[in-house]
């Protein structure tokens, strides 16, 4: 019964892991686009909301909507004077701006905010639990997952079914031929730029809720992201949230086994599905579904 | 006055000088068809002149507006579009996806979803599909619906018979007549000179850059034509 609550745990967390994984999956796929500073703007996220929800109604955990906003503004931002201008053939350039700006970004937190561990206060939520088939389960982790399977989801239904939706999907298959046909694909840009920092900020926030953070914690987002992009398979949608679930589950698993190198072995499944299958698990099913 | 005027227009592909001082015109409703050979300098022309390819200076004159330094999307928004090389159709989407992009420009005009079913009535059919399981032809059906979503005065068509079987090319061509009656120009790039010339009012032919020949093709002779695009000398 033990094992079956850790591997629960692990789904839950795994839930937030693929949540990580999005926002850089996202603006990859519609841009080719690999932000570096994905995982200090997390953090940064993270600061926001701890900021912030003193302030929010109702509930802390509401506190996610005003931070994607601010996000989302941020991002357009971002896409329009800085990865717009560096645009190209070449993702040299991208990467390196994005690289500077994550330290930039971690730096300046470091000297505004201190290096000491903070964390999201939810209130008493943090102890509430329930009894499900004789596992405890926490509230705070099931809520985290159900809004990360509800931004996956809603993400989705708005990209194909509405007309921005549409027009993202035509720019990520090629950026040239929509301005034949009136679109900028810049301004698309920035409006993905918005999401992916928005759905990443929500990350952010229900971690810093769920645990603590500190301004040197990016490192370790960004490489949970990396990991659940490309165990999912780079640009598969429900591939990537199968990455995160993957990469939950077994960081407790063997958080259980070996308390002291528990995390490492994360790292270590990655590394096997990256030999076995560089295209990531989408593509063993992908296969699979041919087969039949 | 002329639809779409370009003067001494001198356009690089890179390092490449491709296009050399070429200076063409075209009239309401007309078709003009640009040949040449492989590597002559038709494609990167029509890039030029839709502002994906920006390397470039002379005059480019659309409606009486100079769109020679303007933003591809704003040229297209002008009225102005192409069916690129190679059709170039968004794969991941489906037929109807690929033809509604094409009507997000906002311009207004008798071009609708319907309409262009009406055209060609296959796609209605398929318009479901996603668009990189279609044939050649028919996505080449897509491509061009899709560029006349856009409601465009002048619609650009680069190598549209490439790697189509002749049925299917003779097809699309019909088509053109329709087109034509909406009030669209039309530039056609071919290699097939015969087809070029049967399609068109005017034709130029281009040559390492340069326009070698020009007129209307029922006055040329096809002697002529030859010398003009290998650039075999005339008079031998």
């Amino acid at each position: 019964m033990i094992w079956l609550e850790t591997i629960a745990n692990g789904i839950l967390l795994g839930g937030l892991y693929a949540l990580i994984g999005l926002g850089l999956g996202f603006a990859f796929g519609v841009m080719r686009v690999v932000n570096v500073a994905q995982g200090d703007f997390i953090v940064a996220a993270a600061f926001i909301g701890l900021y912030l929800y003193p302030w929010t109604p109702l509930h802390p955990i509401l506190v996610i909507v005003p931070v994607a906003l601010i996000a989302f503004g941020i991002g357009i931002l971002l896409q329009r004077v800085l990865i717009n201008r560096v645009l190209g053939h070449d993702q040299i350039p991208q990467i390196l701006l994005t690289f500077g700006l994550a330290i930039v970004l971690r730096n300046g937190m470091v000297s505004w905010f201190g290096a000491n561990s903070q964390s999201i206060n939810v209130g008493n939520m943090r102890f509430w639990g329930f009894d499900f088939l004789g596992m405890r389960l926490g509230v705070l982790p099931v809520l985290v997952l159900v809004i990360a399977i509800m931004l996956f989801a809603a993400l989705r239904f708005w990209l194909n079914t509405s007309r921005m939706g549409r027009i993202i999907r035509a720019t990520a298959d090629d950026h040239q031929v929509v301005q034949l046909l009136g679109v900028n694909y810049r301004n698309v840009y920035a409006i993905a730029m918005g999401i992916a920092l928005a759905l990443s900020a929500v990350a952010g926030v229900l971690l810093a809720m769920r645990g603590s953070f500190t301004p040197y914690s990016g490192a370790d987002r960004l490489l949970i992201a990396f990991e659940v992009v490309v165990i999912g398979g780079l640009g598969s949608f429900w591939g990537m949230f199968i990455g995160g679930i993957v990469l939950g589950v077994t960081q407790l698993v063997a958080l259980k086994l070996d308390p002291a190198g528990g995390l490492m072995y994360g790292h270590i499944v990655f590394f096997i599905i990256l030999i076995l299958s560089p295209k990531g698990l989408s593509s063993i099913l992908t296969i699979k579904a041919f087969r039949k | 006055m002329s639809l779409l005027k370009v003067d001494e227009l001198d356009v690089f592909y890179g390092d490449f000088h491709a296009v050399r001082g070429v200076s063409l015109k075209v009239d309401e409703a007309q078709t003009v068809a640009i040949i040449g050979a492989n590597g002559a300098g038709k494609s990167t022309l029509l890039q030029a002149i839709t502002g994906l390819n920006m390397q470039k200076r002379g005059a480019v004159t659309f409606d009486g507006k100079d769109i020679g330094r303007m933003r591809a999307d704003l040229i297209a928004r002008n009225g102005v579009t192409m069916v690129p090389e190679g059709r170039r159709l968004f794969g991941s989407l489906s037929v109807e996806d690929n033809l509604l992009v094409g009507g997000s420009s906002g311009r207004k005009g008798p071009w609708t979803l319907e309409a262009v079913y009406r055209l060609f009535p296959r796609l209605g059919e398929l318009r479901k599909m996603q668009s990189s399981t279609l044939s050649g032809g028919q996505q080449q059906m897509v491509a061009l619906g899709r560029a006349l979503m856009t409601n465009p005065r002048l619609l650009l068509c680069d190598e549209i018979s490439l790697g189509l079987a002749p049925k299917i090319i003779g097809d699309i061509y019909r088509c053109f007549d329709a087109i034509r009656e909406s009030g669209v120009s039309i530039v056609i790039i071919e290699q097939n000179v015969a087809q070029a010339c049967n399609a068109s009012q005017h034709v130029y032919c281009l040559l390492e850059g340069r326009i070698s020949l020009e007129g209307d093709p029922r006055k040329l002779a096809m002697d002529d034509i030859t010398a003009a695009y290998f650039g075999t000398e005339q008079h031998a």
